[in-house]
């Protein structure tokens, strides 16, 4: 008889578990207490939360994403997402040090040999180092095959030259994962390779930080490479497989937006509903009110209706469900436009109030708008779900 | 079977009869009229004599029981076994004790030792249908439930400050019992005494208290919650919240894992009332909140709640006070 | 060092859904289960003090329904060893005396130099519990727990009682049962790398056969009390709110006070 070898895992049952509701809880109390505080003060400056990030490292947060074998947590989508969640919930900028930290270690992760996982993932595991993702160039955005960077063998390395643009972490972080052209002339999806970058190195250089409109504490950087040499020991996958290898990160990737987003209007609903119960005009609360209270209501509804098509999406995923793309993308899609909405509602709810920065739904509204654009756009989304419904049958 | 009504006396630290054990043989009282059955009360330690004697201000006979060994061992375990010795001998029905940390010692022992059942913590008992009926606060006041002995026998424990003391018309007789017999369980030395450094007011028995919690915001905002009952006459109480932030002693701490209180005033300042404080201090008599959120959940069960700031009301507060007993 | 820690799921004080099922018994269904606290004090104690002494485990002690476990792993996230579940349908509706003679004869079973329990428990609050156990297992007993010493070297471990005016300090040989407060301090909270431990750790269960344990002296069959009744408690006088500026409010609190003749 043949031997069976089981490659995916069954799909979990359709609530969260005892462990999922504690794992979310601790990070809840952690977020409430020493995330929240922080968060105007990041915004403000600008600045990244480094103590944050110790917070997040000593908390065992940042092993979430990795193998248990070098120090991880199993990295498994649904806790992933529930730590972003509520991390997000106080502070999108420090959700985002998480997904960033995800995201450049998914390439490893898929592609990495074993030998690679070792040497990489418990530095990232402990919160030691810091990785980013590079993908994006000034002009390959949505069109990631259209990349300029080249990577060129040369004896036993390869030399990178080019720019990456849009990249967050890209000014703190201590690995990067480069994706470039090793074969200009191979077709589309075939010219890219990906390799991790130990910087500093010779040649790498951060050439500017963008002022953003939102999560404004996580640096955006511009990366230039002017022969940078890298050992072929720090490719990951054959040569050709970048593209292939970005698509897949993103696949699992995207439900660290869609989780951002949902934390985001989470605490924005939050805010709005203490706000209509506390606010009093013509002689009752605002929340009393049938206009105000059918907004909460619709805020409420869009944030859990995204909650659980997210959760729902993770678990597919893990399962190895065929239509991952379709999933990550509609959960993306459909929690970057209520996270969007529901924060613009909850300014709405709080008037004047809302506008100012006393109170952190205008930070919070900012920070929205991200989930809409980064790990491709909205207008990408819909088409990686229509390609799905239109590929099935045709 | 001789049957009875059993009072269990406790030593307060001072070899006299600790207060609760007055409120516990008032109620006995009141359960032996209702039933008929004999009231005797019984005192067990090192020097019972000062006890006993208080207690036969409250029930016909007292059993002063002279027992060396809780003079430098933990009490509970021993005076349960004199205390079983004395049950196979007298045969009562129902033992009653206190529900502080000593009656709690002693009807955990004494169950497990005679196999009776305990109606714990009551916080009233009527005699009906041949039986002590125990009536008891549960889910944080949420709920009133009596419970009742399945069988003949069983001890009954009384949450303190639950009933006013009141002494019987006549003093009754003090007999003093040798024990006899030998005790099987291990016995704990007590190695040392501390005094509690800057022990505060005992809340216990305040007829006042005043308290804070998290709202209070530091240490120097109990100076504030120290002076006014100060001037009141009363003691400082606080919220776990409070005390977990080192502010004041757990001593002083009220609700579900602190103490449960019952004063003539309770004047919570910064207290949202969350059901693990309400549980140790809703039956005061009267209760006046000030906090600043409208919504706090004390709002639904205070007397009087006050919609401001506490420092601004409580030195308001403070001043008139002050100059009206000045 | 070895210690077992009794644990108790009760239904969760905060979440104000406790309720009653039929014949008066607690509904566990009503409201989520969570560790008493209590018992909190007393893990974080134990884990403490393994800790300190480099090695040895914490292993919780519980009499509960068959849904314990998922309680118990709360418990375990928060770094215990392994659980031991004592379960059997007979013991539904047990009182007092049946918890204590059945957690008595699980302790029998185990090996350890401590057992640790909190003083009283949120749901039913009788606090008669702990005292009965060391009584039925033969160990010394030291309650209401602000401090716990171990000496490993002497086998003995002194407590600190608390009194109504400070502390009797008492001391044992091992093994011992004691029974601690909120004093010892703040439980902490499951790290993630607990939490994710707690799912292999071990949790096995003990029926009452295998204690030698006669169904019907214990749950409803073999109850020593019973409840009677039960009502809605009567609600205070409505709230007299007061929102005028600190100085008008204080003499309102003022004339409240005098008119109740509390001053």
């Amino acid at each position: 008889m043949a031997e069976v070898t089981a490659t995916t895992r069954e799909p979990g049952p359709y609530r969260l578990t005892e462990e999922h509701e504690m794992l979310r809880d601790a990070v809840r109390v952690l977020a409430d207490e020493r995330v929240s505080p922080r968060a105007a003060e990041i915004d403000r400056t600008a600045e990244f939360p480094q103590d944050l990030r110790k917070l997040l490292a000593d908390h065992d947060i940042l092993a979430l994403p990795f193998p248990i074998e070098h120090g991880g947590l199993g990295g498994e989508l649904l806790p992933v997402a529930l730590a972003i969640e509520q991390l997000s919930r106080a502070c999108a900028t420090t959700g985002l040090i998480l997904m960033v930290q995800e995201l450049g270690s998914l390439p490893i992760l898929l592609a990495g040999t074993p030998e690679q996982h070792a040497r990489w993932f418990p530095g990232l595991a402990s919160g030691e180092h810091l990785i980013a993702f590079a993908l994006t160039e000034a002009e390959a955005g949505s069109d990631a095959a259209a990349a300029r960077t080249t990577a060129t063998k040369d004896g036993d390395d390869y030399v990178i030259e080019g720019s990456k643009r849009f990249i967050s972490h890209g000014s703190i972080a201590d690995l990067i994962t480069v994706f470039a052209v090793t074969d200009a002339e191979a077709p589309r999806h075939r010219r890219l390779s990906a390799f991790v970058v130990e910087v500093p190195t010779k040649g790498f250089a951060v050439a500017r930080l963008e002022h953003k409109m939102g999560i404004r504490g996580s640096p955006t950087a511009e990366l230039a490479f002017d022969g940078v040499r890298v050992p072929q020991a720090n490719r990951l996958g054959a040569e050709g497989d970048g593209f292939g290898i970005a698509m897949q990160t993103l696949d699992r990737s995207r439900p660290g937006v869609a989780a951002q987003a949902v934390g985001i209007a989470q605490g924005a609903l939050e805010v709005a509903t203490a706000y209509a119960r506390d606010r009093r005009q013509f002689g009752q609360r605002i929340g009393e009110f049938q206009m105000v209270g059918a907004m909460l209501a619709d805020m409420d509804a869009a944030t859990e209706a995204a909650r659980q098509l997210l959760y729902k999406a993770c678990v597919e995923i893990d399962a190895g469900s065929p239509e991952a793309s379709r999933w990550s993308a509609m959960c993306k899609l459909v929690a970057g436009d209520a996270a969007m909405r529901v924060t613009t509602d909850a300014v709405q709810v709080l008037g004047g109030y809302g506008y100012i920065d006393e109170f952190p739904v205008e930070r919070m509204m900012r920070d929205a708008k991200i989930t809409q654009l980064y790990e491709g756009t909205q207008q990408i989304q819909r088409l990686v779900i229509a390609r799905s419904l239109l590929g099935k049958d045709g | 079977m001789a049957g009875g009504i059993w009072v269990h006396g406790e030593l307060a630290g001072d070899g006299s009869l600790a207060k609760l054990s007055t409120e516990v043989a008032t109620l006995a009282r009141s359960l032996a009229e209702a039933s008929g059955e004999p009231l005797t009360g019984v005192v067990i330690g090192s020097d019972p004599k000062a006890a006993a004697a208080t207690l036969a201000d409250y029930v016909p006979r007292v059993l002063a029981v002279a027992e060396p060994e809780t003079a430098e061992h933990a009490a509970g375990t021993i005076v349960a076994q004199r205390l079983a010795a004395l049950i196979a001998e007298h045969e009562p029905r129902i033992v009653m004790t206190g529900a502080g940390a000593e009656g709690r010692d002693l009807a955990g022992a004494l169950s497990a030792l005679t196999g009776w059942g305990v109606l714990a913590n009551a916080t009233a008992v009527r005699w009906d249908d041949g039986g002590p009926v125990a009536t008891h606060n549960v889910f944080g006041g949420k709920l009133v439930t009596e419970s009742a002995l399945t069988g003949d026998q069983g001890i009954v424990t009384l949450r303190p400050n639950a009933i006013t003391a009141e002494a019987a018309p006549a003093k009754g007789k003090v007999e003093a019992v040798t024990p006899s017999g030998s005790l099987e369980q291990p016995a704990v030395p007590i190695v040392d005494r501390l005094e509690a450094s800057g022990a505060a007011a005992s809340i216990d028995d305040a007829r006042i208290i005043v308290a804070g919690g998290r709202g209070v915001g530091g240490p120097d905002g109990f100076t504030l919650v120290q002076e006014l009952a100060d001037v009141l006459g009363g003691a400082v109480g606080a919220t776990r919240a409070a005390v977990d932030s080192g502010w004041i002693p757990y001593s002083q701490q009220i609700g579900q894992t602190g103490k449960i209180v019952k004063p003539a005033l309770y004047l919570a300042l910064g207290i949202s009332g969350a059901i693990q404080h309400k549980v140790g201090m809703q039956t005061a008599e009267s209760i006046v909140a000030v906090n600043r959120d409208p919504d706090a959940p004390i709002a639904d069960f205070a007397d009087v709640f006050v919609v401001g700031d506490l420092f601004e009301v409580g030195r308001a507060l403070l001043e008139q006070l002050r100059s009206r007993s000045g | 060092m070895r210690i077992v820690v009794l644990t108790k799921p009760v239904p969760d004080p905060a979440s104000g859904a406790e309720r009653l099922g039929p014949g008066g018994r607690l509904d566990r269904a009503a409201s989520p289960a969570v560790v008493n606290g209590n018992d909190e004090y007393v893990l974080e104690k134990a884990l403490k003090l393994v800790a300190e002494a480099g090695e040895g485990e914490v292993i919780l002690l519980s009499m509960a329904p068959a849904s314990a476990p998922e309680t118990m792993r709360k418990a375990l996230a928060m770094g215990a060893t392994r659980g031991v579940l004592v379960t059997d349908p007979a013991l539904e509706g047990s009182c007092t005396v049946a918890t204590t003679r059945v957690l008595a004869a699980a302790l029998k079973t185990l090996e350890f130099d401590l057992a640790f329990a909190g003083v009283d428990t949120s749901d039913g609050v009788a606090g008669v519990v702990p005292a009965g156990v060391a009584v039925l297992a033969g160990l010394p007993y030291l309650s209401y727990a602000a401090t716990i010493e171990p000496n490993m070297g002497a086998r003995t471990v002194r407590v600190n009682r608390i009194t109504p005016t400070g502390f009797d300090v008492l001391e044992a040989p091992m093994p011992a049962l004691i029974s601690g407060t909120q004093a010892l301090g703040e439980p902490r909270y499951p790290s993630l790398k607990g939490i994710m431990a707690a799912r292999s750790k071990e949790i096995s269960t003990i029926s009452l056969a295998d204690l030698g344990v006669d169904p019907a002296t214990v749950g409803t069959a073999g109850a020593t009390t019973r409840v009677v009744g039960s009502r809605k408690p009567p609600d205070r006088a409505a709230t007299r709110v007061i929102r005028d500026p600190a100085e008008e409010a204080a003499r309102q609190v003022v004339a409240f006070l005098a008119k109740r003749r509390i001053i």
